[in-house]
């Protein structure tokens, strides 16, 4: 193996939504962040991953069942809530006012994981007809918090870690435990990794009790979810 | 004589890498899907989208475009090259900070307080932003080059500067002008990064024919590969045919051409 590659810093190609605490957990690599979609589409491409840290499971084990990476494993757990800009231009109180005509909508596009999280969840509350008010379908959760943060968007769907990120901006309205989808995060081992010893050693940290407690100080929730009842 | 070698190899070798992107796509297209693939709503409605928009675009960079260059290439005053430069800067500006720009000002909570973000007017405020400048700056070269003794012969001999302006001027820098709109009507076609920031991506109203290239990439890449396909087809046909307007000519003033394009 050259060199040059075996001194080569590590690449890890995550969700959009890990933007602010990966690297708080591991400062070395070098980040691409984006929708978890285009990540695993450019992998598939021979993009040169040495990690693949996804907002879904989906896409990990796709990549695992075409031999892309290793076996992923549930690194982490989010939940999806609404947001608003803190003006509140369309006067938006709950989830049901983004059935009121000419409101604004952003989310993500469907392949993106949130994107097809939204629509899970408005499915689960009989509200897909809101989706007639989309303005816009974005390519990663981080657009969608871009443009409400900025008040161009009258409301957006968003993981609560997202939100947490620009406070004072917007403000947060959550939804029901029993509307909300699995949103469990996915990580894996480029096969094609000529750093698959760093590559591992990476996703140990993420799995690691310091890791684990950033994820949870950021917002995230425990991988495993607490079996006995709080 | 020797020295052609290096010479003709490395223009060979920057003629293959123009061209290998180009040919790759079509090289990769799948053919047989190619009917099915294009004909899918996302397609159509991207190139409506886009062939709507990029049409009023161009409209507006012509009607606003030529006479800013005139007045820029006829007059001589304090701060010109300023105004000029101005007028450039949106060509070397990164198209997200084009995006940026555009919401700066024409956001909600921008300069104006406008609610164009969304809509279909915002992607061709967008397509003018970043290709009004390349017309303007050539048409300012094409005005130049205007022999402004043919301009005051005719001027003398009892035209209004108005008629002036269309049965000489225009004429003659013809050929710049239509190289500068063909330059802009590609760019404009081809524009991305401020449209996806400025207005968004919506299926039907602002998804442009480049967005829905993107958005498909990650879904089916070989949907994405037909959409490139159509784009290289639908930039180069126009290009063609602007290139072939504006040289196609039986003017007398042909030789304005050489110096002005």
């Amino acid at each position: 193996m050259p060199a040059a590659l075996l001194l080569a810093k590590l690449t890890v190609y995550a969700a959009a939504s890990l933007t602010n605490v990966l690297p708080q957990i591991d400062a070395a690599p070098q980040y691409s962040f984006g929708g978890s979609n285009t990540l695993a589409a450019q992998i598939q491409l021979g993009a040169p991953a040495d990690v693949f840290a996804s907002a879904n499971t989906a896409l990990p084990l796709q990549l695992y069942q075409k031999g892309l990476c290793t076996q992923p494993v549930v690194f982490t757990r989010n939940t999806l809530v609404l947001i608003i800009p803190k003006s509140n231009p369309a006067g938006i109180h709950s989830v049901y006012d983004l059935q009121k005509p000419g409101v604004k909508l952003d989310v993500a596009a469907v392949g993106v994981p949130v994107g097809s999280y939204t629509r899970q969840i408005l499915k689960n509350m009989a509200l897909t007809s809101v989706l007639n008010n989309v303005v816009s379908n974005e390519t990663d959760v981080r657009e969608v918090l871009a443009k409400v943060a900025l008040g161009e968007a009258d409301a957006g769907f968003v993981y609560s870690t997202d939100a947490k990120t620009v406070p004072g901006q917007v403000t947060v309205l959550k939804l029901p435990a029993w509307a909300q989808p699995k949103v469990q995060y996915g990580i894996c081992v480029v096969k094609s990794s000529p750093n698959a010893a760093a590559a591992q050693a990476f996703v140990k940290k993420v799995l690691s009790k310091a890791g684990q407690a950033k994820l949870l100080a950021a917002g995230f929730l425990p991988r495993v979810k607490p079996k006995t009842a709080p | 004589m020797i020295r052609r070698v290096p010479v003709l190899a490395a223009a060979l070798a920057a003629l293959a890498f123009l061209a290998l992107p180009i040919v790759a796509i079509f090289a990769r297209l799948s053919w047989g899907n190619l009917a099915h693939e294009l004909s899918s709503s996302l397609v159509t409605d991207a190139l409506v989208v886009s062939l709507k928009t990029t049409v009023v675009a161009q409209v507006l960079v012509l009607v606003f475009g030529t006479p800013a260059a005139y007045v820029l290439a006829t007059h001589r005053f304090r701060g010109r090259s300023l105004v000029v430069t101005l007028v450039e800067l949106p060509i070397v500006l990164p198209p997200a900070v084009a995006g940026i720009g555009l919401l700066a000002a024409f956001g909600r909570f921008g300069l104006l307080h406008t609610s164009l973000p969304f809509t279909q007017a915002a992607v061709v405020l967008a397509v003018v932003f970043v290709s009004g400048p390349l017309y303007v700056r050539q048409a300012i070269a094409a005005f130049e080059a205007v022999d402004e003794t043919l301009v005051a012969a005719s001027r003398t001999l009892g035209a209004r500067p108005m008629k002036t302006f269309f049965r000489v001027v225009v004429p003659l820098a013809r050929g710049g002008l239509g190289a500068g709109e063909a330059l802009a009507f590609a760019r404009g076609l081809g524009e991305f990064g401020a449209t996806i920031m400025f207005a968004g991506s919506l299926q039907g109203v602002t998804q442009t024919l480049p967005l829905a290239v993107y958005a498909e990439f990650d879904v089916d890449f070989h949907t994405a590969l037909a959409l490139g396909g159509l784009l290289v087809l639908v930039s180069a046909v126009l290009l063609v045919t602007l290139k072939w307007l504006a040289s196609s000519s039986t003017s007398a003033f042909r030789f304005a051409l050489s110096t002005s394009s």
